[in-house]
């Protein structure tokens, strides 16, 4: 195992720009996610860090040493593909052993090592096989297994789960989460699903537009995003975006909120609002902080009731999502499915703005930092 | 089946109309086995028949005499060897030419659908043109470039021809059936540690199987029934099969013998024939992916 | 300062790039380049080299003293050559228009859920296989009036039966145009049938749900979706028809006299035994012409059409 560092890394076609200077350091053991939407860079930097695409300028360096002009094959890197990639011609057990033979392990240590893998990926029953007479969770568990098998320093899974079913899905991911605890090996891990990233991340990279916009462990960027953008990503359904004019009460600035009556509520760090008096900014609520009434929340700073009318419901089993619209905006609330909300009724909501953020409305960069 | 059903539902008409439909179809297959039928009574025919009965008169018995002569004793020209010398030199031509040809499109296409570079793909595309270009644009400067390399009229010097002129198409074969296979693949073997002709042998090689088997029937086909560069590059002990049934055909020495003609048009086109009879699949889907493009 | 530092250390090691100059990364490049050369030097070199021929007064050997355009006003002031690309605009239009009829139709009739349909296929497409050497020879003594199906009706009864067209310079033409036919209009049909088999089912479904009849399913439905294969098969075929040699070396050997010559035939004559290398070379470069007329049209809206579909 080894730790990764990615330095300054930058990538162009021609003119266009891929990756603009990406600065990433992961420790040894780490669990690292590259998530974003299609297009931004991820996969581009995956292929870096791999070897499989020149970089044309900065470094990168696995344990330390430099590898920025290392061939592929010599970085000791594994890597899982979302196709999987698995040989065609080959049955699971050659599939596993072709890396350690063309690293020349003898026959001997290959059977060992192939057999411990497939103990470890229950994969043991189906060594004779060929991928195309495995499931798609099998051919997934065989890809990992070829990865696995050489004790590489880094593995690299370029959106492994996105060709599953949405069941076999949340298992391989909680296999995998197992898997690393056990092994501790370092992982990078592109995926555009926010909800694996989420779950499995030891620390996040929120990539767009071939730069990273924040990197940060999952809870950091759930609940502190560095922009508009990162806010948006991360989470579903996703944070409520409210445009709110600024007022000042008695000299805090406060928020002000037009739903069924125009209430002001408090901002949990009103000084960062200070010079926008009078201007309109974004607060970024996610839909668990609006809620139906809650008797022992209430009294507590940042927290404010108000009367919003019901749009649509989405019951969604230990949830129902209310949606409502506040000062011209779609506002998704999650409220306990016991609370009546007849579509076209006024009802009581609670907003906890304790967690709250604002954003500039033009750049979507964060205010309150 | 769609039609079907709507056949049983007018049976009257339709059935007029079905059994039209088997009676061109049927004469349409009279038309196109005609000739070789008439080409097999013709060669088992002796002369005397020939003269005397028509096309379709069947001979009173199988003079296989025509054939034997054929193969090994008429004449084109001065020598009287039959064909069989030029058969052999056909073959002389077509079995190096089709596994150069075949092994060079397929570490072509191999290169050009998975070891992409910048310009690799507007070689291709430049490479594809020579598909189409009509070969007298090409003729004379070969001519003299197999002098200069001195292996002008020789069978060695039509096999560098067809390997040149062969190499596009297979290259074009190679190309479109490695495309649909995931670029993925090459980079997890770069990562296993194997390298461009381990990956090439061990991984892509084993899966290519049908391709070789279309590629290496469409060379065959089409170099054993050349004839253009047959007789302007041959020389008189060099030429192909197709060349020799030509002149074979087109002698005018003495009367001519139709049932001789006819036997050695079927030896030199059986080859083609057997191959197409055991393996038409194939055959066809070298013709529709080598016509319709890239 | 910090930054100038790392930047000018990567652009160093850009410059230096030490482990990638492997012979490995020059594989793919080394591999290609045998095809490269070959490409370069015999498809273009030969088609420029060619071109130059065209403008020279060689004759029995390449000379390069340059005449400009005099070989190409002595090519259309030649008889034989008008005689030849008047044969090929007839030959190409008859050969292309039966065979896509033929083609079409015996595409559509096989798609009738035929009785022994894989037979008849296997039928139809066997002379696909034979050379054209063997065709004509095959052909020839079908035609031969003395022996062949002249005499055969003759025979029969019909005793003012006629079909010497092989001996009459004014239709000899027609008589590569049944050849070729017989060779080429079952892969029409193999093209076609392909194109058949791929009409999505749900189409032909809504259409008869719409009261179409499986004519007007053809003909408004099938049929439209099929152009690509139609443009295909178009350009195939004039593609055989300009290169046509060796059929009309073995059916007809350009006679009687020179009336069923065709462009090939003309260019192969002229540069190899009459020694007019300057003009031979000069109706080669004509027929390059008419194919790239034909050709580069195409390519161009294939590239097009396949680069809308990514």
């Amino acid at each position: 195992m080894a730790s990764l560092t990615i330095d300054n890394v930058k990538k162009s076609y021609g003119k266009t720009e891929i990756l603009k200077g990406i600065n990433i350091s992961i420790e040894t053991g780490e669990f690292l996610i590259l998530v974003g939407p299609s297009g931004c860079g991820k996969s581009t930097l995956m292929n870096s860090i791999a070897g499989l695409e020149d970089i044309t300028e900065g470094r990168i360096l696995i344990a330390d040493k430099d590898v920025t002009y290392t061939s592929p094959k010599d970085r000791d890197i594994a890597m899982v593909f979302q196709s999987y990639a698995l040989y065609p011609n080959m049955t699971v057990e050659q599939n596993i052993s072709f890396g350690l033979e063309m690293r020349k392990v003898p026959k001997a240590e290959r059977d060992v090592e192939i057999q411990r893998v497939a103990e470890l990926l229950q994969i043991s029953h189906l060594l004779d096989r060929k991928p195309a007479q495995l499931s798609g969770g099998q051919r997934q568990r065989v890809a990992m297994g070829r990865a696995l098998a050489r004790r590489p320093q880094l593995y690299l899974f370029d959106e492994p789960l996105s060709n599953l079913d949405a069941k076999l899905r949340v298992e391989m991911r909680t296999e995998i989460k197992k898997l690393h605890k056990k092994l501790g090996t370092t992982i990078v891990y592109v995926t555009h699903d926010q909800i694996e990233a989420m779950t499995l991340a030891d620390r996040i990279a929120v990539m767009k537009d071939g730069e990273v916009q924040q990197l940060g462990t999952p809870q950091e960027i759930y609940d502190n995003p560095a922009n508009l953008f990162v806010a948006g990503f991360m989470g579903s359904p996703a944070m409520n975006f409210i445009p709110a004019k600024v007022i000042d009460q008695n000299g805090t600035p406060v928020l002000e909120l037009e739903a069924n009556t125009t209430t002001a509520i408090p901002f949990p760090r009103p000084e960062s609002l200070k010079n926008h008096i009078g201007k309109t900014v974004l607060l970024g609520l996610r839909p668990e902080m609006i809620t139906e009434p809650q008797p022992h929340k209430e009294g507590q700073a940042f927290v404010t009731t108000t009367g919003v009318e019901v749009e649509v419901t989405e019951p969604m089993g230990a949830d129902t999502m209310i949606l409502t619209r506040i000062n011209g905006a779609e506002i998704n609330c999650r409220s306990n499915p016991s609370y009546l909300a007849e579509p076209g009724s006024v009802i009581n909501m609670m907003f906890d703005t304790s967690k709250a953020v604002v954003f500039d409305p033009k750049t979507g960069e964060r205010l309150d930092f | 089946m769609k039609n079907n059903a709507i056949a049983r539902k007018t049976s009257g008409v339709e059935k007029v109309l079905r059994l039209a439909l088997y009676a061109v179809l049927l004469i349409m297959a009279f038309f196109y086995l005609m000739p070789l039928v008439i080409m097999l009574i013709t060669s088992l025919k002796d002369a005397e028949e020939v003269r005397n009965g028509t096309l379709l008169s069947l001979p009173s018995y199988l003079h296989f005499d025509s054939w034997t002569k054929a193969w090994s004793g008429a004449c084109t020209g001065s020598t009287c060897t039959g064909i069989s010398p030029y058969f052999i030199n056909s073959f002389k031509i077509v079995i190096p030419a089709v596994a150069i040809s075949t092994l060079l499109g397929a570490i072509n296409g191999y290169v050009i659908s998975l070891w992409k570079f910048r310009g690799s793909d507007l070689f291709f595309a430049a490479l594809l043109l020579g598909c189409f270009i009509p070969f007298q644009v090409v003729l004379l400067p070969m001519a003299q470039t197999l002098g200069w390399l001195g292996i002008a009229s020789s069978t060695t010097g039509l096999v560098f021809v067809h390997v040149v002129y062969g190499v596009a198409f297979t290259t074009l074969f190679f190309r479109n059936f490695y495309q649909s296979i995931p670029g993925e693949l090459v980079k997890a073997a770069r990562l296993d540690g194997a390298g461009f002709f381990t990956i090439f042998y061990r991984i892509i090689l084993p899966v290519s199987t049908p391709i070789i088997v279309v590629t290496v029937i469409w060379q065959f086909t089409q170099i054993w029934n050349d004839f253009l560069f047959g007789v302007a590059f041959s020389g008189f002990d060099s030429q192909p099969v197709t060349v020799a049934l030509n002149n074979l055909v087109n002698t005018s020495f003495g009367g001519k013998e139709y049932n001789v003609d006819m036997a050695a048009a079927i030896i030199a086109a059986l080859p083609t024939i057997i191959v197409y009879v055991f393996a038409g699949k194939y055959f066809v889907r070298g013709l529709t992916a080598g016509a319709v493009k890239g | 300062m910090n930054t100038n530092a790392t930047n000018s250390e990567s652009k160093k090691t850009q410059l230096g790039r030490p482990a990638r100059l492997s012979l490995a990364d020059w594989m793919p490049k080394i591999v290609l380049a045998p095809t490269m050369l070959i490409a370069i030097v015999c498809i273009y070199g030969y088609m420029i080299w060619t071109a130059v021929l065209s403008f020279t007064g060689s004759r029995m050997l390449p000379s390069y003293k340059f005449v400009g355009w005099d070989q190409y006003e002595r090519l259309f002031n030649n008889d034989r050559w008008m005689v030849a690309l008047t044969n090929l605009g007839i030959f190409g239009s008859l050969f292309i228009l039966i065979c896509l009829f033929l083609g079409i139709m015996l595409a559509i009739f096989l798609d009738q859920k035929i009785r022994a349909e894989g037979a008849l296929r296997t039928i139809y497409l066997y002379p696909m296989a034979i050379s054209f050497i063997v065709t004509g020879t095959a052909w020839k003594w079908l035609l031969n009036p003395t022996n062949g199906i002249q005499k055969l009706m003759i025979d029969m009864g019909f005793e003012n039966f006629k079909f010497d067209w092989l001996t009459d310079p004014h239709r000899v033409v027609y008589c590569l145009v049944i050849a070729a036919v017989w060779q080429a209009s079952g892969f029409v049909m193999a093209l076609f049938l392909a194109g058949l088999r791929g009409v999505d089912g749900d189409l032909i479904k809504a259409a008869h749900l719409d009261g179409a009849s499986t004519f007007t399913t053809y003909r408004r439905i099938i049929l439209p979706s099929l152009k690509p294969v139609f443009f295909s098969a178009l350009v195939i075929l004039s593609h055989i028809a300009i290169k046509s040699f060796d059929l009309v070396q073995a059916l007809t050997n350009g006679g009687p006299g020179y009336s069923s010559d065709l462009p090939a035939n003309f260019m192969y004559t002229y540069t190899f035994t009459r020694s007019q290398i300057g003009m031979g070379s000069a109706s080669a470069m004509v027929m390059l012409g008419c194919i790239l007329a034909i050709l580069v049209p195409y390519l161009y809206s294939e590239l097009r059409g396949g680069r809308n579909e990514k």
